[in-house]
C-alpha cells in the first residue's frame, strides 16, 4: 500500500486541531479569570489612593505585586501552550501510525 | 596531486556542514519516530513543588488574616524569613528538575511579591490599612493559582514513554 501525503496530512491535522482548539479555550478562560482579578485590584488601588486609605508609595508597591502576578499568568499560558503543542504532535503521529507502519512493512512509528 | 591537495579543505567544509545538519535534525526526527518515544517540551508534575507552594499560600493567608483582624499587629520578620526559606527550597528543587525553567521563573516572581510586601509592611505605620492586605493577598493568590494550574496540567493524564536519544558527536 502506497502512502499518500495529502491523506496522511489531513488525518494528522484532524487529530491535532481539536486538541489545539480545546487547549486554547481552556487557556483563554484561565487568562480571562486571572486578568479580571488583576484589573479589579488595579482599579481598587487607584480608588484607595483617591479616598486616602493608602498613600502613593504604598500604591506603587501594591502595583508592583500585580505586575509580578501578571508575569506569572503569562508564564502559565506559555507552559500550557507547550503542553498543547506536545499533545497535538503526539496525537498526529498516533493517528497515522498504523497506516505508515503497514505501508512500510516495519514499525517506523511505535 | 597539487590540485587534490587544494580541494581537500572544500570537501572538509562540506563534511562539517553535513555533520552539523545531521546533529541538529537527527535527534528531532528520532524523537518523532523512535519506538516508544513521545515528544516532550516541558517537565512532569512534581508533588513536592505543588505542596510547597500550597503551604506557602496557607501560611501567608494566616499572616494576612492576622493583619486584617488586628491592624496593630507589629511587623514580623520571622514570617518573611520563613517564606524566604520555603520558597528558596522550592526554587532549588524546580531548578534541579528537567525542563522546569518556567516554574523556576514563577517561583522567583512569587518571592519578589513577598519581598515587595515586606517593604510595604515594614514601612507602613500601624494600624496597617486593611485594603492593602486585600490587594496584596489577591496578587499572591493569582501567582499561586498560576503555578498550581501549570503544575496540575503537567500531570498530562497517561505518562508518556521516555526515550534515550543517541549521542550525536560532531567531528568538526
Amino acid at each position: 500500500m502506497a502512502l499518500n501525503v495529502a491523506t496522511l496530512a489531513s488525518r494528522m491535522l484532524g487529530a491535532a486541531l481539536p486538541i489545539l482548539k480545546k487547549d486554547a479555550r481552556d487557556a483563554e478562560s484561565f487568562a480571562k479569570l486571572e486578568f479580571t482579578k488583576i484589573a479589579q485590584t488595579i482599579v481598587a488601588i487607584g480608588e484607595q489612593v483617591v479616598s486616602g486609605q493608602i498613600n502613593e508609595q504604598q500604591a506603587g508597591l501594591l502595583l508592583a505585586m500585580q505586575t509580578s502576578a501578571s508575569r506569572n499568568v503569562f508564564l502559565t499560558l506559555q507552559g500550557l501552550a507547550l503542553l498543547a503543542v506536545e499533545a497535538a504532535i503526539n496525537a498526529a503521529l498516533n493517528v497515522v501510525r498504523s497506516a505508515v507502519n503497514t505501508a512500510l512493512g516495519f514499525a517506523l512509528i511505535a | 596531486m597539487h590540485k587534490m591537495k587544494e580541494r581537500q579543505p572544500r570537501w572538509s567544509l562540506l563534511q562539517r556542514r553535513t555533520s552539523l545538519v545531521a546533529a541538529l535534525f537527527v535527534p528531532i526526527v528520532l524523537a518523532l519516530v523512535l519506538p516508544g518515544c513521545a515528544v516532550k517540551f516541558i517537565g512532569d508534575y512534581d508533588e513536592t513543588i505543588d505542596k510547597g507552594v500550597t503551604d506557602v499560600q496557607q501560611r501567608a493567608e494566616l499572616y494576612f488574616s492576622r493583619l486584617q483582624s488586628t491592624p496593630n499587629t507589629p511587623y514580623d520578620q520571622n514570617f518573611y524569613d520563613d517564606m524566604n526559606s520555603r520558597l528558596a527550597v522550592s526554587k532549588s528543587r524546580a531548578a534541579s528538575l528537567p525542563k522546569y525553567p518556567i516554574i523556576v521563573e514563577q517561583l522567583a516572581n512569587l518571592k519578589a511579591q513577598f519581598d515587595t510586601f515586606q517593604k510595604l509592611d515594614k514601612s507602613s505605620p500601624r494600624p496597617f490599612p486593611g485594603v492593602a492586605v486585600t490587594d496584596a493577598e489577591s496578587a499572591i493568590a493569582v501567582s499561586v493559582e498560576s503555578i498550581l494550574k501549570l503544575e496540575l496540567a503537567l500531570k498530562r493524564g497517561a505518562p508518556p514513554s521516555t526515550c534515550d536519544y543517541p549521542v550525536v558527536r560532531l567531528r568538526l
